[in-house]
C-alpha cells in the first residue's frame, strides 16, 4: 500500500499495482498474467547491453508449452548482456480491462511496458495467429506498420515455421529470422547492441536512424528484413520479381542452422509454470528434422536436416531437468520420436533411472508403426492419452502420391498390434483434398475405419477384453504449405471441401466409430494466407480492425469477417489458395531459401502425380534435396553408438 | 503465490519434494500420485500466513532436515515454518482443524470513524443468525453462518476497514470472510469498494473446549 502514495512511479510499478490491487481477482486464471515462476529469468535492466521481448500470440497455457520460447528465453537470459522477457497474448476478459483502463501489454517478468523493449520477437506456429500479432502490438502501443514506427521504436522480429513465406505479414515486421533461432539471435542482439552504444539508438540518440540500423542486421545470415526486398508486379497483378533494394544485401536470404545438436544449447532449467499447461512436463528435445519426405509437409522441408543428440547427452539431461524442476515426467519430443536411432535403449534406460522417483517416460506425436507399438507398451502414459495412427490418406495409390510410407501391410501390422496388446481405442488421422484425390480415397478411409473396428474387435474378443472397439477418424484438410513439393497445387474449393465432409458423414454409419473434421473455412483462410504475398497484409489489417483474433480458437473464429477483409482489400477470395502456380511462376517466397532446391521440388511434385515413392536418405541414399551442401551440414544420426556419427560429411 | 488455485499449490510442493530429492510414498494404481493432503483449501487471491499439509514419505527421515532440504527448494514466495512427524493413524490435518482466522481489508470510498464501526460490529454481533446465499450444485441456497463465526473485530484505517475474525472451517462447514463482509455491509450501507476486498489468512487452529492449539501443537 506503501507504493499507492508514492506520487511518482514508473510505468511497470502502476502496472504491478494495478495488477495487484484490482484487475487479477477480475480475471480467470490470473496466474496467466503473474510470472514468478520456479526458474524464471530476472535481470537488471541496468546491467544489459540490449533488452528482448519473446511475444508468443497466444494465452499463456499455449505459450509456456513452446519448446523453442523455453530454449531461446534461457539461452538468452545466459547471457549476462543480453535479457528477454515474455509477453503473451492476453485473454479477453483481460484484454478488456487493459483497454478500458488503458494499460498497454506488459511482459510477465517485470510488468514492463512491451514498447520499453529494444526487441519484440513474434514466434509464428501458424497463420490463423496473425491477427494476434496485430493485436498485441496494439495492445502494446507500438505502430502496427513497420513504415509508420518511429526511429526509435522498439524492433518488431519474428521467427518459427510461418518465415518459410512471411509476406502477409511482411508490413508489420521489421525482420524476419530464418531457421533455428539459437544460431541467429544471440549474433543480431549483440549487433544491436552495438548500435545502441555507437549510436545512441534508442537513448535519445541523434541521427540514430532505424533504415541504418535494420541495414546492418539484414547482412547477417538468415536475416530478412521485408521492407529491403521490392515486389514487382506484372499488369494482370502476377509477381514479376523480387529484388533487394541494397547491393549489399543477397538476392535470397538464407535459412541458418544448428550443423551439431549435440553441442547445442539446450535449457536444463526450464520455467516451471504454476498453473496445469498444454505439455506440462520436462521436454527433450532427442531430434530436428524429419526426412520421411511426405509430400505434403512443410516442417518436413523446412527443418532439415535431420540431427540427432546422442543417448548419453539425453540421459544427462533427462537427470539434470528432473532435478532442476520436479516435474513426474519427460516427453520425448521431435517431429518423430520413433526415429531416433536409438530410441528403443534411450526409453529403457530413461524408464528404469526414474522409476524410483515415478517419473514417466511419455511420446508425443507417435507416428504408430508395429515398431513403435511396443514402444508405446514401454511408456506409462501413452496408455492414458491412446495411441493416434496417421495413414494420411485412404488407399495405397493416394499414400504414394504423397510419399507417405505405409503400405496396406504395415497398417494391419499395427491394427493387429494395438488390439492384441489390449488397447481398444485407436485415433486415425486423415487428409482430405489431397492433390489426385477421388470418391474411391475417400470410400477407403471409410472401410479402412470400419475394418480396424472389425478386426480390432476380434482381437479383443480373443484376448478376452470385453470393451467395445472405438475407433475416431480425424479428417484435416489439405493446405499446400510453401517449400513443399506440393507448393505449387491449388487447394480444392471450399464447397468441394464442405461436400467431401459430408460425404464422409453420410457413409460412415457404424457408431464405433467418430468421425471428427475441422472447420473447411479455417483451412481455406490458413491456404490463403500460407501461400499468399504482401496484398494480404491490408486483409490481415482490416480483419483485426473487423475484430478478428485467436482465429486459431475454433469458438473465435469468425469467417464473415475475414471475407469481408479480402474483398474490401480488393481481392478475389480464394485468389491464393486456388491458385495453380505454374513452375516458371514467381513464388512470393521465392526469394526466401530454406536450402532445398527447387529441383527437387519439381522433381518430387512429378513424382507425386506419377505415384512414385521416395526413400528416407537417412536409410536409404542421399535424394538430393539440397539442404546438406547448401547450408554446409550434413544428416546426423547419433542414438545408435552414442558418439559421432562415421557417415557424417563435416 | 496468492493467486495459486489449491491445486497449483498441491502440484508446486510435489513438485519442490522431488527437487529436494525427499522419497514420497506414492498411491497404488495405474497413475501413482504423492499422497499430500492440505488441512484446508486456499481460495485463489488469499495470502496466507500459516497452511499445513499431511505428507506420506518413504522412510523415517528427521523431521527438521525435511523442512531444511524443502525450504531450499521451494519456489521464491513460499516459506517452511516446521515439520513435525507423525505416527500412523494419526486423524488427518483436514479431520482436526476447524478454525480459521482472517484479517481482510476493505477500500473505503468515503470516511467512517472507528465509532461507526465498532456500532455496526456490536449490532450484527447480537444478532442470533446470518443468512447469506451460496450457489451450490442445485442452485441458490441459503444458509446460516452466525454460528460459524467466533469472533470479529474492526478497526479503521483511513483508507481501509481492517476487519479480524475467527470462523469455522473444516468438515463441520466453512465460513468465507468475505460472507462476513456482506452481512456487516448488509446491516449497514458503509461506504466501501465490494470489489477491493483482500484477504489474508492468519491461521489454522484446532479449537478443543475454548482453547485454539496450532495444529502442529496436538501432533
Amino acid at each position: 500500500m506503501e507504493q499507492t502514495r508514492r506520487c511518482f512511479r514508473q510505468p511497470h510499478e502502476v502496472i504491478s499495482a494495478v495488477l495487484e490491487d484490482e484487475l487479477l481477482r477480475k480475471v480467470a486464471k490470473p496466474t496467466r498474467y503473474t510470472g514468478g515462476e520456479l526458474n524464471q529469468c530476472k535481470k537488471d535492466w541496468l546491467r544489459v547491453d540490449v533488452t528482448m521481448a519473446f511475444a508468443f500470440p497466444d494465452v499463456y497455457e499455449v505459450a509456456m508449452s513452446h519448446l523453442g520460447m523455453r530454449i531461446l528465453y534461457h539461452l538468452v537470459n545466459e547471457q549476462p548482456d543480453l535479457l528477454m522477457e515474455r509477453v503473451f497474448a492476453p485473454w479477453m476478459d483481460m484484454e478488456d480491462m487493459l483497454r478500458k483502463r488503458e494499460i498497454p501489454l506488459f511482459s510477465l517478468e517485470s510488468h514492463r511496458p512491451m514498447a520499453e523493449f529494444d526487441v519484440v520477437g513474434f514466434t509464428l506456429q501458424h497463420e490463423m495467429s496473425f491477427t494476434n500479432v496485430l493485436n498485441m502490438l496494439d495492445l502494446g502501443k507500438i505502430a502496427l506498420r513497420s513504415s509508420d514506427r518511429k526511429p526509435d521504436a522498439p524492433l518488431i522480429i519474428a521467427g518459427g515455421p510461418c518465415a518459410a513465406n512471411p509476406e502477409p505479414l511482411a508490413d508489420f515486421l521489421d525482420l524476419v529470422v530464418l531457421g533455428d533461432g539459437e544460431e541467429v539471435l544471440p549474433l543480431l542482439l549483440r549487433k544491436i547492441a552495438a548500435y545502441k552504444k555507437e549510436t545512441g539508438w534508442r537513448n535519445g540518440g541523434e541521427g540514430a536512424g532505424r533504415e541504418e540500423l535494420l541495414h546492418r542486421l539484414a547482412r547477417i545470415p538468415g536475416v530478412y528484413v521485408p521492407a529491403f526486398y521490392q515486389p514487382h508486379y506484372g499488369a494482370a497483378g502476377e509477381l514479376k520479381g523480387i529484388t533487394p533494394r541494397y547491393g549489399d544485401l543477397p538476392l535470397r536470404v538464407r535459412k541458418q542452422v544448428v550443423g551439431d545438436l549435440e553441442q547445442a544449447y539446450f535449457p536444463t532449467k526450464p520455467l516451471v509454470p504454476f498453473m496445469e499447461v498444454v505439455h506440462d512436463r520436462v521436454m527433450l528435445e532427442v531430434l530436428r528434422g524429419c526426412s520421411r519426405a511426405c509430400r505434403f509437409c512443410q516442417a518436413g522441408t523446412i527443418y532439415r536436416p535431420v540431427r540427432e543428440r546422442s543417448m548419453a547427452t539425453l540421459k544427462k539431461q533427462a537427470v539434470t531437468t528432473i532435478q532442476n524442476t520436479g516435474y513426474d515426467e519427460i516427453s520425448l519430443t521431435s517431429l518423430n520420436t520413433a526415429d531416433y536411432s536409438g530410441v528403443e535403449p534411450l526409453i529403457q534406460e530413461l524408464t528404469t533411472e526414474h522409476a524410483a522417483q515415478k517419473v514417466g517416460i511419455s511420446l508425443p506425436s507417435l507416428r504408430v508403426d508395429a515398431f513403435s507399438v511396443d514402444l508405446a507398451k514401454a511408456v506409462q502414459k501413452v496408455r492414458k492419452r491412446g495411441l493416434t495412427f496417421a495413414p494420411e490418406a485412404g488407399t495405397q495409390r493416394l499414400r504414394d502420391v504423397i510419399n507417405k510410407g505405409v503400405t496396406e501391410e504395415d497398417l494391419w501390422n499395427v491394427v493387429d498390434s494395438v488390439f492384441s496388446n489390449g488397447w481398444s481405442a485407436l485415433k486415425l488421422y486423415f487428409i482430405i483434398g489431397l492433390p489426385t484425390e477421388t470418391t474411391a480415397d475417400l470410400d477407403g478411409i471409410v472401410s479402412l475405419a470400419e475394418q480396424v473396428v472389425y478386426r480390432g474387435t476380434s482381437l479383443l474378443r480373443k484376448i478376452g477384453v470385453k470393451k467395445p472397439v472405438r475407433v475416431t477418424v480425424s479428417v484435416s484438410a489439405f493446405i499446400p504449405k510453401p517449400q513443399t513439393p506440393f507448393q505449387w497445387e491449388p487447394q480444392v474449393s471450399l464447397t468441394e471441401l464442405e461436400n467431401k465432409q459430408a460425404y464422409l458423414r453420410s457413409r460412415i454409419r457404424d457408431r464405433r466409430i467418430t468421425l471428427n473434421w475441422h472447420d473447411a473455412k479455417v483451412s481455406f483462410l490458413e491456404a490463403e494466407l500460407a501461400r499468399g504475398d504482401r496484398r494480404l497484409g491490408q486483409v490481415i489489417f482490416l480483419a483485426w480492425q473487423k475484430g478478428c483474433k485467436f482465429d486459431g480458437w475454433s469458438e473465435h473464429f469468425n469467417y464473415e469477417r475475414w471475407l469481408a477483409a479480402l474483398v474490401e482489400a480488393g481481392l478475389e477470395p480464394g485468389q491464393y489458395a486456388y491458385r495453380v502456380y505454374p513452375y516458371d511462376a514467381i513464388l512470393p517466397w521465392e526469394h526466401l531459401d530454406f536450402g532445398i532446391n527447387r529441383r527437387y521440388l519439381v522433381a518430387e511434385h512429378q513424382r507425386a502425380l506419377a505415384g512414385v515413392r521416395t526413400a528416407d536418405c537417412r536409410r536409404d541414399k542421399c535424394q538430393g534435396c539440397g539442404v546438406c551442401s547448401s547450408l554446409e551440414v550434413s544428416v546426423d544420426l547419433r542414438g545408435d553408438h552414442n558418439g559421432k556419427n562415421p557417415h557424417r560429411l563435416l | 503465490m496468492r493467486w495459486l488455485s489449491h491445486l497449483d499449490t498441491q502440484k508446486a510442493f510435489e513438485r519442490t519434494f522431488r527437487r529436494a530429492q525427499i522419497p514420497l510414498k506414492y498411491s497404488e494404481g495405474f497413475n501413482p500420485h504423492p499422497k499430500i493432503a492440505f488441512a484446508s483449501a486456499l481460495a485463489v487471491g488469499v495470502v496466507s500466513q500459516g497452511e499445513y499439509f499431511d505428507v506420506e514419505l518413504a522412510g523415517t527421515p528427521e523431521p527438521a532436515v525435511v523442512a531444511a532440504k524443502l525450504q531450499e527448494s521451494l519456489p521464491v514466495g513460499l516459506r517452511v515454518f516446521g515439520a513435525v512427524a507423525v505416527p500412523p493413524g494419526t486423524p488427518a490435518l483436514m479431520a482436526v482443524v476447524n478454525r480459521a482466522r482472517y484479517r481482510v481489508q476493505v477500500a473505503l470510498n468515503g470516511p467512517v470513524t472507528a465509532e461507526q464501526l465498532q456500532t455496526v460490529i456490536r449490532r450484527i454481533w447480537l444478532q442470533d443468525s446470518w443468512l447469506v446465499e451460496r450457489v451450490g450444485k442445485r442452485g441458490p441456497i441459503v444458509k446460516d453462518i452466525r454460528p460459524g463465526v467466533f469472533a470479529l473485530q474492526g478497526e479503521v484505517d483511513p483508507e481501509f476497514i481492517v476487519l479480524d475474525m475467527l470462523v469455522q472451517t473444516g468438515s463441520a462447514g466453512n465460513v468465507r470472510p468475505e460472507e462476513v463482509v456482506d452481512v456487516l455491509l448488509a446491516a449497514d450501507g458503509l461506504p466501501v469498494n465490494r470489489e477491493r476486498v483482500d484477504v489474508e489468512r492468519l491461521g489454522l487452529f484446532v479449537a478443543q473446549g475454548d482453547r485454539l492449539l496450532s495444529p502442529l501443537a496436538i501432533r
